[in-house]
């Protein structure tokens, strides 16, 4: 039986919850625009959730106003996931949240006054460290004992997934809800500014003129369960996850290795572990971030995996962004759907294949071939690179 | 638990004692002063000068105890490297912050790429060349406990070697925010960084074993909780030679230890607290098990049973 | 002795971090990205670029640009002079 997916939640640039985010990746909508919440950054798009922080705080019950909007979006997203369940003392729960940025958009707010010596609000850095997002989640949840969250970049997504499976298989836990979440911030804007990497133009993901990504925000939750506790909840599976894998690239500290070592090591090592042939893949949701770097290598590692034989692929972040540490755990979301629906989802803003690797992305929505498999990749700094293969539940 | 004990081959710390590369240095520790510095090592030793001259404090204090860790147990390649840190890498934070926040044209990236958690993990693997598993955990105080619960994972998973470690870094705002916000803080801030090379079997010097990890997060806990995880690896309290404590002394054991007032406090302390153990326990024959219990924070409870290996 | 070619090393061992290197270590037509010369690399070329901007106040939009312009030190000084002079 293995490990399962029982539930999932999302929010993103095209939607707060499931049904919204489905709908706009049939529709070809994406969510990337000029930024309305988040004020005086200098980019000109990004992936912004539509809500604001008094608006998330309203709807999700949250009285503080010291909660960074990762927490929020977050919750909103793990909310979903972890719908009528309730607590149980028989049951062993965790929570894995993933975050790059944790509180920092409050932070950046702190140090702003602090540098000016205008009356810095100390307490808004209570939500600074990233087990602080996990934490407040948690709470709001009634989650306490395995709370855990996990920082690689922009990986960071995957590995919370890959790390509850475990988790489940060694009979650590029970059940665990896994995820990840990233907010907006100008400390990240900033950051890919100055690698020169942030598109001021529409993110082009595998596109011979790509010029670097839009970031956006967001969050995904999954819940998984094993055996046990399938048992007890009575919960209908949805999907198995069924292969994952990490693995360091060892190249560079940001770009990844021109031979794509590390990415390939990972997809082959999820495929691998999920007991199937690289031909069963039905689907792959490429990292593909827009940048020249990464789709250049992921789109070699495609290759050294497949062969000739390289399944419909496409990157859904010229929907959402690149939300960072959610990435993995939006991505996932979708791939979810992707099996569930029978859906192969468009790669946006996809003209001209890349030069050297000439491969060709899904461009439209593609509902007639049914989706077994479906191999979700995401590679973050420092050569971070996960992969991970969920396949339909039987 | 009938899970075999895991061996620690190998234990390196950077701190603001003498603990790198002075096996015995738990004998002769006194606890930590306000004033005292970092006692660093020639870095140029363990790391290679194009990758140096970028590195903060922290990184190069993480790659030269991963390297020690390495050479010391003798291994050429650990098959994973599993890193813990509560706060990351503070200085390289605020240092983009400050320039994010004051600089009004292009931005120089290296403070950046260096601010992500996993900064340490990765110039690890890229300074070993290493491909294997590569994860960063960063749960406040109890971050080094779940780096060394999946590191116990991948063991059983069927890894042979896995480097584990702690790093947390001090920044002159600390001190301030800690004030600020009342803070009850007992032992000065510090930095450091302590690794551990973590083993399936036995290496030929190895004279500590890992029992079992336990942590637990979001919810008061009490002696029972520690009653329990004893029970589980067959043991009570009696039984215990000496407990490491950040918060309330354990009772029933006889030497209780306040590690903070030898580490100084930050949010990994407890790694520092395990190479204490696992200095202590290779030169002292009396000792046989050692309790390290992690209330640092009151909603969170690290608890680490270490054995010694028997000649 | 060429003041831009001497201010251009002073600022790129600052701007680098080069601590072990004196301006005299720096030959002026040293590869700069080869592991025989200084062994620079991507994240580098951006701050040669934050650099050029700072000090000499020449903005370069396109990292690519850069690739002929940091070859060495005499590229260097020669792409500064041709940008101050259009």
């Amino acid at each position: 039986m293995g490990v399962c997916i029982t539930g999932i939640g999302v929010v993103s640039a095209i939607g707060m919850s499931v049904d919204e985010n489905l709908s706009a990746l049939r529709d070809g909508r994406t969510g990337i625009g000029p930024l309305h919440y988040l004020r005086g950054t200098k980019a000109s798009l990004a992936g912004e959730v539509k809500a604001s922080n008094d608006e998330l705080r309203a709807a999700l019950g949250v009285g503080t106003e010291y909660v960074s909007r990762t927490s929020l979006l977050g919750l909103q997203a793990a909310r979903e996931a972890w719908g009528a369940n309730k607590r149980s003392g028989v049951i062993r729960t965790g929570l894995i949240s993933a975050t790059s940025v944790g509180g920092m958009d409050r932070s950046e707010v702190f140090y702003k006054d602090y540098l000016a010596q205008s009356n810095p609000d100390y307490r808004l850095l209570t939500t600074h460290d990233s087990g602080s997002t996990t934490e407040r989640i948690a709470k709001e949840l009634g989650i306490t004992g395995y709370i855990n969250t996990l920082s690689t970049a922009c990986s960071s997504g995957v590995n919370a997934i890959m790390l509850g499976a475990r988790l489940i298989l060694q009979g650590v836990l029970d059940r665990v809800l896994v995820g990840g979440s990233d907010a907006l911030s100008g400390f990240t804007i900033d950051g890919f500014r100055s690698l020169m990497i942030y598109d001021d133009q529409w993110c082009r993901p595998f596109d011979d003129s790509r010029a670097g990504l839009n970031l956006g925000e967001g969050a995904g939750f999954l819940l998984l369960e094993g055996e046990k506790s399938l048992e007890l909840t009575g919960n209908k599976p949805i999907c198995n996850v069924s292969g994952w894998a990490n693995a360091a690239d060892a190249y560079h500290q940001t770009a990844s290795s021109p031979d794509g070592k590390g990415a390939t090591l990972a997809i082959e090592n999820a495929i691998r572990r999920a007991g199937i042939g690289s031909g069963q893949i039905s689907y792959v949701n490429a990292h593909g971030t827009g940048t020249k770097n990464n789709d250049h290598s992921e789109s070699v590692a495609l290759q050294n995996v497949f062969g000739s034989h390289i399944p419909p692929f496409s990157s859904t972040k010229a929907f959402t962004g690149h939300t960072l540490a959610a990435a993995g755990s939006i991505e996932a979301v979708f791939s979810v759907l992707a099996i569930q629906h029978n859906l192969i989802f468009p790669n946006l803003n996809y003209h001209t294949p890349i030069a050297e690797t000439g491969l060709v992305p899904a461009t439209q929505l593609e509902t007639g071939l049914e989706v077994n498999a479906v191999l979700s990749n995401s590679f973050g700094f420092g050569g971070n690179n996960s992969s991970l293969v969920l396949t339909k539940y039987e | 638990m009938n899970k075999p004990a895991l061996y620690l081959s190998a234990a390196s710390s950077i701190s603001h004692q003498p603990t790198f590369g002075n096996p015995g240095f738990s004998a002769a520790l006194r606890p930590v002063e306000a004033s005292s510095a970092l006692i660093s090592p020639d870095y140029k030793a363990y790391i290679e000068a194009g990758l140096l001259r970028r590195m903060s404090k922290l990184l190069r204090m993480s790659v030269a105890c991963a390297k020690d860790c390495i050479e010391q147990a003798g291994i050429g390649q650990p098959d994973a490297i599993v890193v813990g840190t509560g706060l990351g890498c503070l200085q390289d934070t605020e240092k983009f912050l400050n320039t994010s926040l004051t600089v009004e044209g292009l931005l120089p990236p290296t403070s950046f790429i260096q601010s992500t958690h996993n900064t340490m993990a990765g110039q690890i693997s890229l300074s070993l060349g290493n491909h294997g598993y590569n994860m960063t955990h960063t749960q406040n105080t109890l971050s080094f406990e779940y780096a060394l619960l999946d590191a116990a994972m991948l063991l059983r998973e069927g890894d042979r070697n896995v480097l584990v470690g702690a790093a947390d870094e001090h920044i002159d705002i600390l001190e301030n925010i800690a004030v600020q916000l009342g803070f009850e803080i007992n032992a000065p801030l510090t930095s450091a960084t302590s690794f551990f090379v973590l083993s399936a079997e036995k290496q030929g010097s190895a004279k500590a074993a890992l029992a079992d990890v336990y942590t637990s997060g979001g919810t008061a806990y009490g002696q029972e909780d520690i009653d329990a995880f004893l029970d589980r690896n067959g043991l009570r309290a009696g039984d215990i030679d000496l407990a490491l404590c950040a918060g309330a002394p354990v009772p029933g054991v006889t030497r209780n230890l306040d590690y903070l007032s030898l580490a100084g406090t930050y949010p990994t302390a407890s790694a520092f607290a395990l190479h204490y153990a696992v200095d202590l326990l290779g030169t002292s024959g009396e000792i046989k098990n050692v309790l390290i219990c992690n209330g640092l924070r009151k909603s969170n409870l690290g608890l680490t049973l270490l054995k010694a290996i028997e000649a | 002795m060429d003041s831009l070619k001497e201010d251009l090393k002073k600022q790129i061992i600052e701007q680098l971090n080069l601590e072990d290197l004196t301006v005299a270590d720096i030959a002026d037509d040293a590869l700069l990205f080869n592991d025989q010369g200084l062994g620079l690399d991507s994240i580098d070329a951006l701050e040669l670029i934050v650099l050029l901007e700072k000090y000499h106040g020449i903005q370069l939009t396109n990292p690519e640009e850069g690739k002929e312009a940091f070859k060495s030190i005499d590229t260097m000084a020669a792409y500064i002079r041709k940008r101050k002079e259009a």
